[in-house]
């Protein structure tokens, strides 16, 4: 470290003597031959460079043009010219790194040679190629594949699907969701369907579940599943409450939106979770997976439904009225805070359904019940 | 330091320790989950500058000077790419299984096949970006263009191993290795795989072995054979030797029949030393990953059992753990996730990683390095989407 001390009296300390220099010693990679050639060196800081003593020729090396390789291991200091790709010094001694540290002020300075204009316009690139294709392409292809899907397909789509949201609410994430058929349960819940469909014309029969979770939601899955869960069917305050929901999921199962639904997360999941590492992936799934479940359909498919459940319940002799009805309990009752994922209650435009739910209903007109006393007490207990 | 007086072989060193390791791992991964993955590519290129550098033939370390950002450019190029086969090819599979056959499961498979192909690719694609951006003593590596050549010869092999049940899997080693090695270039210098495929066969029989063990004890527990089950304790150990003994004795093999001209490599790994790296190294790195699941756990187990037991009066408040709110269980939930694989990756680095390459390096010598005088510089190679095919496709999502 002595040599530190005569450093600080280089120089200008003494114009009138010659500068006086200090010498180290490198290894000169010259970005050519694979031959380090161990090469003197001097401190010039006079003309704030180093000069490299190498095969009889010497190198002018500025201060300001140092640059020390980043992130190496052991104690070995690595100097590149800032504009230089391949040449190399490889010092070894701690005197001489302590002495270049203290000359070369943008050692530690990095230069990425990518343009950050290529970079933000592939960024943006890939952004609007993912967006593109998960919120036009996908859609587009889903709604338009989703018409020329046999029944056998959606079929299939749906059971899987319907394993998956089993699966995914339970628990303890090991076994399935409960479903829940207490023999008179399920036989007022039949009793409910037939009335409402003895008039249709569908595609493929329905499959009905109740499942045991207290989620207040139902919904339909390709293939003609309609799903309730066991806190709807407490919640609602009448069978015909009940039959206007399903009403509601039977228009979702004929417009076939949940079969575009699960085409979309088919081409989409893949393309997310290829934008998040393997940290983060899990988490996307997760996400991904939740969103299924709320089966967010457009305000239009949530309209039709609507108007396809009033004709269906009229047709059944059924008030459309009480799907208005169930709507107000929920919001009366507070349960949004309750932390329902609801997509028959979460909808913006409740207000307006509830009154178009009115609206489908002529003055004065009588009904027939759906189910008797002992009938809807078997229903409400169908998980017991 | 000096090299000129030319010895006749130059032994490698290795300058790496864990702590500087272990911080850089440690800060980058943390980084990481905080950019919701982005910071991988900075991470990753840390950790590679440092493991070359620490790597050091003939006293030169070794360089690593590939970018961040222009890893970062390559994902963004793969992403614009695969989000189109991903999105669309999979929709279209999901459609004509569904329609056809009436089942997912084969859209998911035809899926992954599909991806197979362009795995391969990916794989020689991002060699040689590595090799790229490699250099020893200034001279640039490089790797030759052939990424659908490699794909397309790695299918064939891997379908030929298949067949055979995995006993001809050193003969798809070796040309695998060869296609790569003979297209590796060094400067001026052209690497060369030489040997057979048979070479790799004695170092398999380990593999073999165990494969046979294990399926014997399958057969007979599957007949209803139960008094058998034993034969596992010696039939598992055995093949997990026989792996990493394969793994060791073909790197090995296949280095000491790398030439490039003159210039010839040996390795003089101990098989013995690398399988304790790998046991003893995956047993610290698990126990310690598993730490921050340790309390909830315990916490949660001696609830249960007082409440099954209730021999002794309880004297933990079950309210302590059970009355928490979903939201404050689902920060702790996401916060072990993270923390496992945080731990897990980071000490992996220095139990495992560090030490294996320590080890491969140490052994490693280069012969008739004199040959090194007639080697000078390549062109830089520069390959603007880096490696972001297999970055994005080392993914679960691909599938």
């Amino acid at each position: 470290m002595t040599e530190r001390t005569i450093i600080t009296v280089d120089g200008p300390a003494s114009p009138a003597a010659p500068a006086r220099r200090v010498r180290g010693q490198c290894l000169y990679l010259d970005g050519d031959t694979a031959q380090p050639q161990a090469c003197p060196f001097e401190y010039a800081d006079a003309g704030q460079a180093l000069l490299i003593a190498h095969q009889g020729t010497t190198l002018r090396w500025p201060y300001a043009d140092l640059r020390a390789l980043r992130d190496q291991a052991g104690d070995q200091m690595i100097i590149r010219l800032a504009d230089d790709p391949t040449q190399r010094l490889i010092i070894d001694t701690p005197e001489d790194r302590d002495l270049i540290r203290a000359r070369a002020k943008n050692l530690d300075r990095y230069a990425s040679h990518v343009k950050r204009s290529k970079l933000a316009m592939w960024g943006l690139a890939a952004v609007a190629s993912v967006a593109l294709i998960i919120f036009v392409l996908v859609p587009v292809m889903a709604d338009q594949l989703a018409e020329y899907l046999p029944p056998e397909g959606e079929k299939a789509l749906g059971d899987a699907t319907f394993d998956q949201i089993r699966t995914a609410l339970d628990d303890t994430g090991f076994s399935a969701l409960a479903i829940c058929d207490s023999r008179s349960g399920v036989a007022a819940l039949t009793k409910i369907e037939t009335r409402l469909t003895e008039e249709m014309d569908l595609e493929t029969p329905l499959t009905v579940h109740v499942l045991n979770h207290p989620m207040i939601n139902a919904f339909a899955l390709p293939g003609g599943y309609v799903v309730f869960f066991r806190g709807l069917i407490e919640e609602a305050g009448s069978p015909e409450e009940v039959a206007a929901v399903f009403a509601h999921e039977i228009g979702h199962v004929v417009a076939r939106d949940p079969t575009r639904i699960a085409l979309r997360s088919a081409g989409s999941i893949g393309v997310l979770g290829l934008l998040f590492g393997d940290f983060a992936g899990g988490a996307v799934v997760l996400f991904l997976a939740e969103q299924i479940i709320r089966a967010d359909y457009t305000q239009q498919a949530e309209a039709a439904a609507d108007t396809f459940a009033h004709a269906a319940l009229l047709e059944a002799d059924l008030p459309p009225s009480a799907i208005g009805t169930f709507f107000e309990r929920l919001s009366s009752e507070g349960q949004q805070e309750a932390g329902i994922l609801d997509h028959l209650a979460s909808h913006p435009a409740m207000g307006d359904r509830i009154a178009a739910a009115r609206a489908a209903q002529p003055e004065g007109a009588k009904f027939r019940p759906v189910l008797d006393d002992a009938e809807w007490a078997a229903l409400q207990g169908i998980c017991d | 330091m000096t090299d000129n007086a030319a010895p006749d072989r130059l032994t490698t060193t290795f300058a790496g320790t864990r702590g500087p390791l272990f911080r850089k791992a440690l800060w980058g991964s943390l980084w990481t989950i905080l950019t919701l993955g982005f910071y991988r590519f900075w991470l990753k290129t840390k950790l590679r500058r440092w493991y070359w550098s620490a790597i050091r033939p003939g006293g030169t370390p070794m360089e690593y000077v590939g970018d961040p950002l222009e890893k970062l450019l390559g994902f963004f190029l793969a992403v614009v790419v695969l989000a189109f086969y991903i999105g669309v090819v999979n929709l279209i599979l999901m459609f004509a299984s569904l329609s056809l056959l009436a089942s997912n499961f084969t859209a998911y498979f035809v899926s992954f096949l599909g991806v197979i192909p362009i795995w391969f690719y990916a794989r020689y694609r991002a060699r040689r970006y590595t090799l790229a951006r490699s250099r020893w003593r200034g001279v640039r590596f490089g790797l030759k263009p052939g990424a659908w050549g490699y794909a397309f010869r790695a299918l064939w092999h891997w379908i030929v191993t298949l067949l055979t049940l995995g006993a001809l899997w050193p003969r798809k080693t070796f040309y695998l290795e060869k296609y790569m090695t003979d297209r590796t270039v060094f400067g001026s210098a052209n690497l060369h795989q030489g040997g057979q495929w048979q070479m790799l066969m004695p170092a398999f029989v380990h593999v073999l072995i165990g494969a046979a063990l294990l399926a014997v004890a399958t057969f007979e527990t599957w007949q209803g054979n139960l008094r058998v089950t034993y034969l596992y304790a010696l039939a598992g150990p055995w093949f997990v030797y026989g792996v990493i003994h394969y793994t060791v004795e073909a790197k090995r093999i296949l280095a000491n029949h790398k030439t490039a001209g003159s210039l010839g490599l040996r390795a003089d790994p101990d098989r013995l030393k690398i399988t304790r790296i790998y046991v003893f190294g995956y047993l610290a790195t698990t126990i310690c990953a598993l730490l921050p699941v340790v309390p909830i756990i315990t916490l949660v187990g001696m609830i249960e059992n007082e409440r099954l037991n209730a021999i002794y009066d309880p004297t933990i408040d079950t309210d302590l753990i059970y009355g928490l709110p979903v939201s404050v269980w689902t920060a702790l939930g996401i916060i072990a996730y993270f923390a496992v694989f945080l731990i897990w990756g980071v000490l992996r680095h220095c139990f495992v990683t560090m030490p294996l390459w320590r080890h491969y390096a140490e052994t490693l010598t280069i012969e008739h390095p004199s040959a090194l005088a007639a080697v000078s510089q390549k062109d830089r190679d520069e390959f603007a989407e880096a490696e972001g095919f297999a970055e994005a496709l080392d993914l679960w999502g691909a599938i």
